[in-house]
């Protein structure tokens, strides 16, 4: 398996469930309520995860780790990146529209994240195909 | 619509035996990328196919076909 799509499933299973310890942890509070220490929480054990495994995978494929993305590895990264954006454009024009209606759906800032951690799922989700069809 | 063959597999092993990893090592790619062009799931950038032609010594030709109608 390559050092990146390693990384890449490092990336999804740890946001996957971090993020989603933290997000019901916001559905269990009532309405309006906000959790800054818990955000801040899952950040810092997000980053402390995958720095460590990423390093564990490191140790394991010195040179796979060292060496710069190829050509194919960089057009991969591409293609996942216009996935990942058309997931985001998507999400955000869903919060816009509720946004709009009468009386206003409140998309605030829990929502956001949530939309930008599910694009970035998507994103490393659609490297792992990419790396385990060998295109 | 226009598909490119390789003969890089028969290639590698009239040289010597080569191994994907070392073939990949002279052109400065992966192994899953010299694995993924030869098997024609991934199409080379020019720069890289003609590295390839290099390693083995020949024209361009002789190593990828472009078949239009395929």
């Amino acid at each position: 398996m390559p050092f990146r799509e390693k990384t890449a499933w490092i990336a999804v299973v740890s946001m996957t469930l971090i993020y989603a310890n933290y997000f019901w942890g916001i559905l269990s509070m009532p309405h309006g309520g906000s959790n800054f220490s818990g955000l801040l929480g899952t950040v810092i054990a997000l980053v402390v995860v995958q720095v460590t495994l990423t390093i564990v995978a490191a140790i394991f494929s010195p040179s796979d780790a060292k060496a710069p993305r190829d050509e194919r590895e960089q057009l991969i990264g591409l293609r996942a990146s216009r996935v990942a954006y058309s997931g985001l454009a998507t999400g955000v024009a869903c919060a816009c529209f509720f946004g709009a209606m009468t009386p206003p759906v409140v998309f605030n800032a829990n929502s956001l994240l949530f939309i930008l951690v599910t694009t970035e799922i998507m994103r490393c989700s659609f490297l792992i195909i990419q790396y385990r069809r060998g295109a | 619509m226009a598909r490119i063959r390789n003969e890089i597999r028969r290639l590698r092993f009239e040289h010597g035996e080569m191994t994907q990893q070392e073939l990949a090592e002279k052109i400065r790619v992966t192994r899953q990328t010299v694995n993924a062009i030869e098997q024609g799931k991934y199409s080379p950038s020019l720069e890289a196919a003609f590295r390839i032609a290099e390693v083995f010594a020949l024209p361009l030709e002789s190593v990828f076909h472009y078949d239009k109608d395929a």
